[in-house]
This record gives structure tokens, C-alpha cells and sequence, in this order.
């Protein structure tokens, strides 16, 4: 059963759309990625699936009731977090984490909050006022947040932004771990392509406000099957290049270094062919095809 | 229209009780102005007494008309500046990306101004007495539906100015703290309305709060408690209460269209 289903969603403002007749859905336990380049439109989805922003047209359905009819409820079992998100500055985190307790009607608060903040590591922080955090602690506070009301479906964008990379691991650690315990679904913005590929059964990518493509990170990754094919020379670097210009790769190259770009499915014949030649090289480096590269060839308009 | 969660309209209360708790400039906004009110009027009313030009006017009828000023300003103030509290630390996102309502909301934020309205009156009401020996107690049972009206006018022009905030953001934010005094003028707050010029009378007769104050004079010079013009500020206030409801509404709506994380 599709925990979230989103249809025709379309957002105008004025002249400008900045989301365009989007559909997509997210199953249960089922962890999604919203990608895609700067006004893409993520934000602005991610804003219409939390009612901080209404739709121009088009429905969105969460656990199959319309969010527009059964809004309360609705965000009373889902919640939200944002690398880049605030809470009220002069209030203590507890105080801040107390009221949000209240918010969603949580039992046991104390213990809820206490537990939450062990597992993120914020435990010190509870007596700091917001403002004196840094801005990954903050990041980190917001995610006890979003974890208060046990949510069945969490709407993250770029949860992991600021985070030192030890803390950011833990935190997907925590929410691959919730995923598996709670079936909790997910809809995930992020610049951190590893993290995506990571975490993501599938990817929804976005482009000027369209759905541009929807597929798993390694689909999305083998859409461009350009590699990157290194090698330092020792000996034939003129036959080398020959060989690239021949079969038409494109390559760069800097004293006894050379980078081809080449189709996946070639490097092999490739290899074999300067081999024969008498090629020789010392060191040798293979950059596969990723989901970085094809947001890369996506945002400079290659796919 | 949907049941009322008390335990989210609890929430938003607990979040500005925490922020005054923690903030000098709310606990001064409280207790310091009013304070410094009282002192300054009542001593220019006792020099004018004095020099024997205060016959007119009373230095009770003044204090007391501070003091129920700053019912009708603490009901406008909690409103207004509790939303620009949210909207100076980007709170506004996370607390309509929870379950919360704007009528939840809106009643936490009126439910606000009556508490901080029982402090600043007790306070208020201290120094008057201790100070001038005014006793704004003295007015009786009178005083329940005066205060009643004031914070009623307040919590219309609050809802009202906060429907500006809604639509234009900090860039007006100043109307927080100044705009419930553009209404003073008109209101008859420290003098008989017929002592007014015409056409500040003329303003005057489409304001609650205006009847409410010459109720309070009345009452102070005759004892007689006018009713019919209770009845007026009343009737008047339902009228501005629903215009002020609806527009700040429509401003939450249209600001739900441009997007509530982008108000700024």
C-alpha cells in the first residue's frame, strides 16, 4: 500500500512554475529520494506535502486519505525536519523539544525525549539555549523533533547537512534502523549523492519543476554510462591518445596522466586493445558511472 | 468547525511562557512601560493640581485610564508580537507542519494576552496604590465587563494587525508595539470625550473603547454604570471582531499560497 501518493501537483507563482504537474508515491517502509538541482522544485514539494504551502492544483494522499480533508490527522503520524530549519532561539532545547512533546500529544515525554536525545547524542545539550548551538547541533535537535510522534512517514530535507561525517553516518544508521523496526516510509532531499545511494530505494529526480526521471540510484547512475578511465603512463602515451581519437573518446591529459571518458561496456576492449599495442602504465583508476555523475550531466542539460 | 486539541493550544502557550520567562524584553514590555506610565501621568496630574488646574480632571480618572489602556494593549500586544516572535526565529514552518490549527493558534494567542493581562493589571494596580492611592478596584463589578471589552477590542486589532504581518512580513513589525496607541487619541483614555475637538469625537463614536472609558469616568464621578453605552462597545466590538477574524484568515490563506516557511 502507498503511503503517500502525490498527483498532478502543480505550484504557480504567477508566470513562474516552479512545480509541474508532478506525480509520484512513496510504498511503506519504502525510503525515497527527491533529487534534483537547484530550483528544481524539491523544496516546494517537500513544503506542499507539509500544508506550508498550497498547491496550485493537483491532489496528495497520505495512507490513502486526502490531505486536504484529514490534514490534522495527517500530520498528527508524519513530521518533518530540515538541515536548515530553527526553533526558537531563547528557549532551552528542552523547553523547545517539551513543547513540541505537547504538540503531538506524546506519552511519556520525559522518557521520549530523554531516550531521542541519548540516541542522537544531544543529552548535554538539553539545559543549552537553541541560539548557543552550533549549526550541526541544531540539525541534530531538529531530527529529535521529528522523531517525537513516532512518525509513520518522515519528510527530510537534507537531514545531514552540516553534520560532521561520524554524526551523519550514525544518523542514517538510526533511520535505516527505524525503517526496519517501524516500517517508517521516507521522502529524503539531498546534495550528498552517496548518501542518496545509500539510503534510497528509489529516486524521484526532478528538473525545472518536472518529474524528469523515477528509478532506483543505480538505474539512474547507468543512464550515463560514461566512465572515467585513468592511467599514468610509462611507456606509449602518443599511441595512447591515438587509440581515444580513434574510437572517439573524449580525454584529458596532464604530463604522463591521462583521463578517458569512456562508455562502461568499452573499458574492457579497451584495455585489452593497448595491452596488445605494448601499452605500458603504472597506475590505473576506474570511475564508474554514478548518481553524482548523472545529477552532473542532468544539471548541465547532458541527459 | 473541528474540536478544539487543548493540548496543542497548551503547547503554543507553553512556548511564549518559556519565552517570557527567558526574555528581558517581554518582562519589561510587561511591567516597566506601564510601571513608567502611571508614574509620569500621575505626577504631571498631581503638579497640575497644584498649581490648581487639575480640577477637572482627576488623578484617579487618569491611572485608572492607564491601567485598562493597557488591557486593550496587552490583548493587541501578545497577538502581534507572539506571531513576529515566531516569525524572528522561523518557527512559523514547524509549528504549521504539525498538527496544530489556526484556530488552536489563535485562541492560544488570545488565551496569552488574558494571562499576561492578569499580571500587568495586578502589578499596575499595586502601583497605582501604593503611589497615588488609587484603588482601580474601587470601580466594582463595572470593571469585569470593562476589561472584558478592552481585551476583546485588543484582541481584534491584534488579529488584525497580524493579518498585516501575515501579508507584509517584519517590514511593518513596528505596528506590534505602536499601533494599538494610534488608537488612544480616539479612545477618551485620560479625558472626557466632550473635551475633545469634533472631529476626533467623530472617530471616537466608532470605537469601543471609547464608551468603555467614559463608562469608567461615569462610574468614578456618579457611580451610575451606563449601560446603553455598554451595549454600544459592545456591540461595536462583535462587529470589529468578526471583520478583524476574517481578514487575518484570509491573510493566513494567502500566505499558505506564497508559502508560511518564506514569511520573513
Amino acid at each position: 500500500m502507498d503511503v503517500l501518493t502525490v498527483k498532478n501537483l502543480h505550484k504557480q507563482f504567477g508566470t513562474f512554475t516552479a512545480v509541474n504537474n508532478v506525480s509520484f508515491s512513496i510504498g511503506e517502509g519504502e525510503i525515497v529520494g527527491l533529487l534534483g538541482p537547484n530550483g528544481a522544485g524539491k523544496t516546494t514539494t517537500i513544503q506542499m506535502l507539509l500544508s506550508l504551502m498550497s498547491p496550485t492544483s493537483g491532489s496528495i494522499a497520505f495512507f490513502g486519505k486526502s490531505f486536504f480533508s484529514h490534514h490534522e490527522e495527517i500530520l498528527q503520524r508524519i513530521n518533518t525536519s530540515s538541515g536548515y530549519a530553527r526553533l526558537p532561539w531563547r528557549l532551552t532545547v528542552w523547553e523547545n523539544l517539551n513543547v513540541y512533546a505537547y504538540m503531538y500529544k506524546v506519552a511519556n515525554r520525559k522518557e521520549k525525549i530523554y531516550s531521542l536525545s541519548d540516541r542522537f547524542e544531544v543529552l548535554d545539550l538539553l539545559p543549552k539555549k537553541f541560539q548557543d548551538l552550533s549549526a550541526g547541533q541544531m540539525t541534530r535537535i531538529l531530527l529529535v523533533k521529528a522523531f517525537l510522534n513516532d512518525p509513520e512517514v518522515l519528510l527530510l530535507d537534507e537531514p545531514t547537512a552540516s553534520l560532521d561525517p561520524d554524526i551523519a553516518e550514525k544518523i542514517r544508521n538510526f533511520i535505516l534502523e527505524e525503517r526496519s523496526r517501524r516500517n517508517m516510509s521516507m521522502l529524503i532531499t539531498s546534495h550528498n549523492m552517496s548518501e542518496v545511494e545509500e539510503m534510497c530505494d528509489r529516486v524521484v529526480f526532478l528538473n525545472h519543476g518536472k518529474v524528469f526521471a523515477v528509478d532506483t540510484p543505480a538505474g539512474l547512475a547507468h543512464r550515463n554510462d560514461k566512465a572515467e578511465l585513468s592511467l599514468m603512463i610509462k611507456d606509449g602515451l602518443k599511441r595512447l591518445v591515438k587509440s581515444a581519437i580513434r574510437d572517439n573518446f573524449s580525454y584529458v591529459e596532464k604530463n604522463r596522466f591521462i583521463t578517458i571518458t569512456i562508455p562502461e561496456s568499452k573499458i574492457a576492449p579497451f584495455l585489452l586493445d593497448i595491452g596488445k599495442q605494448g601499452i605500458e602504465y603504472d597506475e590505473i583508476e576506474i570511475t564508474r558511472p554514478s548518481l553524482e555523475n548523472f545529477f552532473l550531466s542532468v544539471s548541465k542539460g547532458a541527459v | 468547525m473541528k474540536p478544539i486539541a487543548w493540548h496543542r493550544v497548551w503547547a503554543v502557550v507553553l512556548r511564549h511562557l518559556y519565552n517570557f520567562y527567558h526574555s528581558w524584553d517581554r518582562i519589561v514590555d510587561a511591567f516597566y512601560w506601564p510601571s513608567l506610565d502611571i508614574i509620569i501621568w500621575g505626577l504631571t496630574i498631581s503638579a497640575l493640581t497644584k498649581q490648581g488646574q487639575g480640577a477637572i480632571i482627576q488623578i484617579s480618572m487618569v491611572v485608572s485610564g492607564i491601567i485598562l489602556w493597557y488591557v486593550l494593549w496587552r490583548g493587541q500586544y501578545e497577538i502581534t508580537v507572539n506571531l513576529l516572535e515566531e516569525l524572528w526565529s522561523e518557527n512559523l514552518g514547524n509549528l504549521f507542519s504539525s498538527p496544530l490549527t489556526l484556530p488552536e493558534w489563535t485562541i492560544a494567542l488570545c488565551a496569552l494576552g488574558f494571562l499576561k493581562l492578569i499580571l500587568t493589571i495586578a502589578f499596575t494596580a499595586l502601583v497605582a496604590y501604593f503611589l497615588y492611592a488609587v484603588n482601580i478596584f474601587h470601580l466594582g463589578f463595572a470593571l469585569i465587563p470593562f476589561i472584558v471589552g478592552l481585551l476583546i477590542m485588543g484582541w481584534g486589532f491584534g488579529l488584525f494587525i497580524a493579518g498585516l504581518f501575515l501579508r507584509f512580513g517584519t517590514n511593518i513589525q513596528t505596528l506590534a508595539w505602536a499601533g494599538g496607541f494610534a488608537l488612544m487619541p480616539f479612545s477618551a483614555t485620560y479625558y472626557p470625550l466632550d473635551s475633545l475637538p469634533n472631529w476626533v469625537q467623530a472617530v471616537a463614536h466608532f470605537l469601543p473603547s471609547s464608551y468603555i472609558f467614559e463608562g469608567m469616568r461615569s462610574v468614578l464621578l456618579t457611580g451610575s454604570f451606563q449601560t446603553d453605552m455598554m451595549i454600544k462597545s459592545y456591540l461595536l466590538n462583535a462587529v470589529f471582531l468578526m471583520l478583524a477574524l476574517a481578514f487575518f484568515i484570509r491573510s493566513f490563506r494567502l500566505a499558505r499560497i506564497n508559502g508560511l516557511a518564506h514569511l520573513k
